[in-house]
């Protein structure tokens, strides 16, 4: 139980709540609920539908796979080596979509830094593919598993591992065995936020792979077009995206930040 | 039980870790087990760490039934999951995400008897729990259990009981008691309860600031302690005081006697309640050791009374119930007091608290 707030402090409190809402709500009211399931059918809808879903949920396990070694070993790092791996990881967080789309651009692309050499080997082109899309998610998605992730395994006490060394564990059944299951609500709550990261990503999408139909173009991309020329098949998308975000936000309850 | 070698453990342990310097050699033998004591910070801890391979060691040597770990020119030291060394941690330690079943099969030997091991330390009835359904004392008991399962060629125990209420401690004793002479080729004990060690224990380690100062039979570290800090956890009378010749002089100028000859300088004076003997007239002869004190109060222990007087020397004297009776102990009457030289015991390293 805590003292009483002050009347305007609530009062603030109240407006900075509604300010977050009505947009929400507001985009709600417009959405023509009785052509719903006719408008998210219309091909362009299913098709950047689709899109989204493949996409999004390949980066969150692309993001998941790259995301917890990295998260292992930053547990084990401190000091300044820390900081700096924790900045170029946060990064994505922070940096402008466009510009992270951009930045990949010049790494992947087809005279990127990386890209050239990817492509001259193995032939695969990142820009303006599928692939591509992928990418650009992960990318925008490694930021929320990884410090999910660390926030859970730096809890863990260390003489777990010490404890299961003694039973005989080696390095992989202590990790597999003992810290990564210890952390599983994190995994998976890293995962989810992940998927939902990617699921929403427009700027680094855009940039990096481009907007065809069919191709590239992901439900956030489908409803920027569907703005200028359909409004109503822009709404019957965002519905979409906002249900995914919110039911994933609420069936994570509190642990979809780490907890320091 | 292998009796390849001399002793089941032989090490010697020298690292620095923040404040700490630790450097300790012991040995134990097959069979034996010994208890680890000694204040906080002393190196408890770490020692333990050191033995399984967890902290690495600046110098020294760690052996296990003849097999090398760690030696000056080995190379790599033996990496803890192939020490074979157990460890129970003062709060069990568990792992949450797993049943108690779970807990205990996960290191578990292929030819373990779990089912003998798990009766004898009366776990077989919370298999089907997790860690967070049991009580301390039942945790305790299934970490044991998860570590003796590992058939590990020694165990190392920290503090097992310690997290136990007393009536859960005595029953959690007598079951590792069992458990240990019955599965056990050997087990270092870190306690703080003389009760564990000397219940436990063949012999017992102390261990202050780094260095052994005494590893001893639990009855040689009751009669003889060799520091301040053993005797006073065996209840012993201190005094701190200035060595002159072969009398200890304390602060307010009273002397003691004692029997030996030593350097000057600081030192502390341990003295057994049990060697200070009460006259109610001044003992014939006049002992050097002898002061006229005032009764201060008679606790009942048992058969024992304690008896705390004041004076020159503020002492505790322990004599028997019987003898109590026959003095007519009242608080506040004036006694003589007497120690013999022989039994007053000094510890120079009276330097720290």
């Amino acid at each position: 139980m805590r003292a009483h707030l002050p009347i305007r402090i609530r009062l603030i409190a109240l407006g900075a709540l509604l300010f977050m809402s009505a947009p929400l709500m507001s985009l709600l009211w417009r959405v023509p609920w009785s052509r719903l399931v006719d408008l998210l059918t219309r091909e362009v809808v299913t098709d950047a539908l689709l899109l989204s879903l493949v996409t999004s949920l390949a980066a969150a396990l692309a993001a998941l796979s790259l995301g917890i070694p990295l998260a292992l070993c930053l547990t084990r790092m401190d000091g300044f080596v820390a900081s700096l791996v924790r900045a170029v990881v946060v990064l994505p967080m922070i940096l402008p979509p466009v510009v992270g789309g951009a930045a990949l651009l010049f790494a992947f692309g087809r005279n990127g830094l990386v890209g050239s050499v990817v492509s001259d080997l193995t032939g695969l082109i990142l820009p303006y593919t599928l692939t591509g899309v992928i990418v650009a998610n992960t990318f925008v998605a490694l930021p929320f598993v990884i410090l999910t992730v660390e926030g859970a395994l730096r809890a863990v006490d260390p003489r777990f591992e010490l404890a299961a060394a003694t039973l005989g564990a080696n390095e992989s059944r202590v990790t597999f065995r003992v810290v990564l299951p210890m952390v599983r609500p994190a995994l998976i709550a890293g995962g989810f936020l992940g998927w939902a990261r990617a699921l929403g990503e427009f700027g680094a999408t855009i940039t990096f792979a481009g907007n065809i139909q069919g191709k590239t173009q992901t439900l956030p991309l489908a409803v920027f077009v569907a703005l200028e020329t359909d409004r109503e098949a822009a709404l019957a998308m965002s519905v979409v995206l906002i249900s995914v975000s919110l039911l994933i936000l609420v069936s994570l309850r509190d642990r979809w930040w780490p907890v320091r | 039980m292998s009796t390849s070698s001399e002793f089941l453990l032989d090490a010697r342990v020298t690292l620095e870790r923040g404040d700490l310097q630790l450097d300790a050699e012991l040995q134990v033998h097959h069979g034996e087990v010994v208890a680890l004591m000694g204040p906080n910070g002393a190196g408890k801890t770490t020692l333990l760490n050191a033995l399984l391979g967890w902290l690495p060691l600046q110098s020294g040597w760690i052996l296990v039934d003849g097999e090398t770990f760690e030696a000056p020119g080995e190379g790599t030291a033996t990496a803890t999951h192939r020490r074979g060394l157990g460890m129970v941690f003062q709060d069990g330690l568990l792992f949450p995400h797993l049943k108690v079943a779970g807990n205990i099969h996960f290191g578990a030997a292929p030819d373990a008897d779990l089912v003998s091991l798990m009766e004898t330390l009366e776990v077989s009835n919370l298999l089907e729990k997790y860690p967070s359904e049991l009580s301390a004392g039942q945790t305790q008991r299934v970490a044991l259990a998860r570590t003796l399962a590992a058939d590990p060629k020694m165990v190392l125990l920290d503090e097992p009981l310690a997290s136990l209420d007393i009536a859960g401690r005595s029953r959690a004793r007598e079951l590792i008691g069992t458990a240990l002479s019955e599965n056990l080729s050997g087990a270092l004990l870190v306690t703080h309860d003389p009760a564990d060690a000397f219940a436990l224990a063949q012999r017992v380690l102390v261990l202050e600031n780094g260095r052994i100062t005494q590893f001893d039979s639990p009855s040689a570290i009751q009669s003889e302690p060799k520091s301040r800090w053993i005797a006073d956890l065996m209840g012993w009378n201190i005094f701190r005081g200035t060595r002159r010749g072969s009398s200890v002089v304390l602060p307010n100028g009273t002397e003691i006697a004692t029997a030996g000859l030593q350097t000057d300088g600081e030192v502390s004076v341990m003295i057994n309640p049990v060697a200070v003997a009460l006259f109610p007239e001044r003992p014939v002869g006049s002992p050097r050791n002898s002061w006229l004190c005032r009764i201060r109060g008679v606790q009942l222990l048992g058969d024992i009374a304690r008896v705390s007087l004041s004076g020159p020397l503020n002492i505790y004297a322990d004599i028997t119930s019987t003898a109590a009776a026959e003095l007519a102990l009242n608080e506040g009457t004036e006694i003589w007091v007497t120690v013999k030289a022989t039994e007053v015991h000094t510890d120079p390293h009276a330097s720290g608290d």
